[in-house]
């Protein structure tokens, strides 16, 4: 197989926290609806440059918490530090304004779009020119255009789909839609970037593809991942550190190996009495 | 064979971002364009200026910014009619109150009236969808007819209740009124479609357009990615709703010469939709193409069987209309939701394979 086109110019703004340093801290997040209580008191972080699991059997809360960390739900306790800025409740797309980006469990892309088009939606928020120039689609207008095309082409070189450039999304297989929807949502540059369930429902080559995109852009670009997978062997060999969360209760933290042989972590996924 | 694609490269993504990547769409568009502009006016009647090529090119402008509004931001609407009409009473009393003002210029503005009218309606879409928010623009459909009707100042206290249009000159020629000829309303007609058209195009392939796109396919994700729901929906209904509006001037300034309030009623809605509908949601080429088949279809009824020889009464030829556009309906909405657009797209892509099936 030929070497893979270095892409490292392909970089994560700065934004000016070192690696290694906290970029997103989570402290003592409640979150209930009505009677349900879906996570309780649960403090994590993520570290600048790392590569973050959070994993966890059926309804313990992992989707929860992505969608709190990108303001999808508000908590009713606890305090989000992001980029060293304490948050209040915000908006989705305020929260793409300061660098957060996802991907669905299900696919959640424009069906009725290009793959071309559906990173270049990625962009939407990067592209400032008014609607005057837009109608015109002269000077600015399609000088940026063509600026964003050169960067969203980098993208698809990246994941390797050139090929359905111009196909509707909603006629590709599955795996490949999984990889346009994480080019779209690298397309937003962002400095987090939630990956919820990335290799659901793919087959043993896919998910070893899709490995090997996630580690790329992680190590490449330098963008902060924090995924959600049950695929046990791929979560231990990707991830740097892993958090195991059960009935929206927090029951382990740390390096894959020693989430690997934590006692409650085996309870929970072989399921013991509580 | 005559669509072959091979051999046409694109080196810069500025050629790949052309209009029209593919010479001969350019080539399409450029036959067709010597037919609006040179061999129409040269050949066609009176009658076929009022009864064919004007309202063809009206119907197609309504129905392009409905399109905007239903096609690509997803968002559906029933009050066409009603906008249109905001944008045919702004023009009638921007006239009365200055009437030396340029007709191309009481147009512009009038848009402006039908798109703040569409935006307030369009409010509610922030918080409701799909059917119940056609609903909500039903609404505006009744209270703007109404208000057409009661609001005497509208109509300048006209006994009728009419809006009759006087004669206006545009730099020495007289476009509007019972004296203007048809070709030069044709011309001008034609000339504003064409200038719309080119900027909806350029509006839905930018930025905006994917933003709609975006919205209509899924909203949750669209927000994700960092999209304003609110603005974005409201733009669409702004850009869709002057659109219609400028539709709506041109309907009574340059075709029908006069207006009561009822003819924006609720069937002129529905009929832009078909329109929109059996063309194409979603593409602007189905705009003119269901606004050809909707107009010409009572005039080919009526005048093909005449020229065999067994000549239809009127009232049958409304009834065969109304059955033949119904069936066509639903026809459409079976076999093929993206309408004519869809079928142009089809052969296209046939042709540029032929003769090879892949």
């Amino acid at each position: 197989m030929n070497p893979r086109p270095d892409h490292s110019q392909l970089v994560a703004p700065d934004d000016g926290i070192a690696r290694g340093d906290v970029l997103l801290d989570v402290r003592n997040v409640s979150l209930s609806f009505g009677g349900v209580k879906a996570i309780t008191d649960i403090s994590l972080n993520v570290l600048k440059g790392e590569i973050r699991a959070i994993i966890g059997p059926n309804g313990a809360g992992k989707t929860s918490m992505l969608n709190v960390i990108n303001g999808f739900y508000t908590p009713q306790v606890g305090t989000i530090i992001f980029r060293r800025k304490e948050r209040c409740s915000m908006k989705p797309h305020e929260a793409v304004g300061q660098g957060i980006a996802r991907t669905f469990q299900n696919v959640a892309l424009f069906k009725g779009m290009s793959t071309l088009d559906n990173i270049m939606a990625g962009r939407s928020v990067m592209m400032k020119r008014n609607i005057g120039w837009q109608m015109l689609w002269r000077g600015p207008a399609l000088k940026e255009e063509i600026e964003h095309r050169e960067k969203v082409e980098e993208i698809i070189d990246f994941l390797e789909i050139q090929h359905i450039r111009r196909t509707p999304v909603g006629k590709l297989p599955y795996g490949l839609q999984k990889r346009v929807e994480l080019g779209r949502a690298l397309a937003m540059e962002p400095s987090l970037l939630l990956l919820d369930e990335p290799m659901a429902g793919m087959n043993l080559e896919e998910k070893e593809d899709m490995s090997r995109f996630i580690l790329d852009v992680n190590q490449q670009r330098g963008t902060t991942i924090a995924l959600i997978e049950h695929d046990m062997g791929v979560v231990m060999d990707l991830s740097d550190r892993v958090v195991v969360l059960d009935y929206g209760k927090k029951i382990a933290d740390g390096p894959p190996d020693e989430v690997k042989n934590n006692q409650d972590v085996i309870d929970a996924y072989l399921g013991v009495p509580h | 064979m005559f669509y072959r694609t091979a051999g046409q490269f694109k080196t810069t993504y500025q050629a790949d971002h052309a209009l029209f990547p593919v010479r001969q769409d350019a080539v399409l568009l450029g036959i067709v364009l010597i037919l609006a502009f040179v061999v129409f006016p040269l050949t066609a009647s009176e009658f076929a200026f009022r009864a064919l090529l004007i309202p063809v090119l009206i119907y197609s402008l309504a129905a392009l910014g409905l399109n905007v509004l239903t096609g690509y931001a997803g968002q559906l609407s029933l009050g066409t009619g009603a906008f249109m009409g905001v944008g045919a009473y702004a023009c009638y009393k921007l006239i009365s109150i200055f009437p030396e003002m340029n007709i191309v210029v009481a147009l512009a503005l009038s848009g402006f009236f039908s798109a703040t009218v569409g935006v307030i309606f369009g409010l509610p879409s922030l918080r409701i969808k799909g059917f119940y928010l056609a609903i909500a623009t039903l609404a505006a459909q009744f209270f703007l007819v109404w208000l057409f009707q009661k609001w005497a100042w509208l109509y300048n206290y006209n006994a009728s209740g009419a809006i009759q249009v006087p004669n206006i000159d545009f730099f020495g020629i007289t476009v509007a009124g019972p004296r203007a000829p048809a070709i030069v309303q044709y011309y001008f007609v034609l000339c504003i479609v064409c200038l719309l058209t080119f900027f909806i195009i350029n509006i839905t392939r930018g930025r905006i357009g994917r933003m709609w796109k975006a919205v209509r396919d899924m909203d949750i994700a669209a927000e994700l990615v960092g999209i304003n729901l609110m603005k974005t929906k409201l733009l669409a209904f702004f850009v869709s709703s002057y659109v219609v509006g400028i539709a709506g001037a041109l309907f009574v300034f340059l075709w029908r010469g006069a207006a009561e309030a009822n003819l924006f009623d609720i069937p002129l809605s529905f009929r832009v939709l078909f329109i929109a509908i059996i063309g194409g949601l979603g593409s602007v080429l189905g705009n003119f193409l269901g606004a050809i088949l909707i107009v010409a279809l009572p005039v080919v009824i009526s005048s093909v069987p005449e020229a065999f020889g067994l000549p239809l009464s009127s009232a049958t030829v409304e009834h065969l209309n109304i059955m033949i556009i119904g069936a066509l309906i639903i026809a459409f909405l079976i076999v093929e939701p993206h309408g004519l657009a869809r079928f142009w797209a089809v052969i296209r892509e046939k042709l540029i394979l032929w003769p090879f099936p892949h």
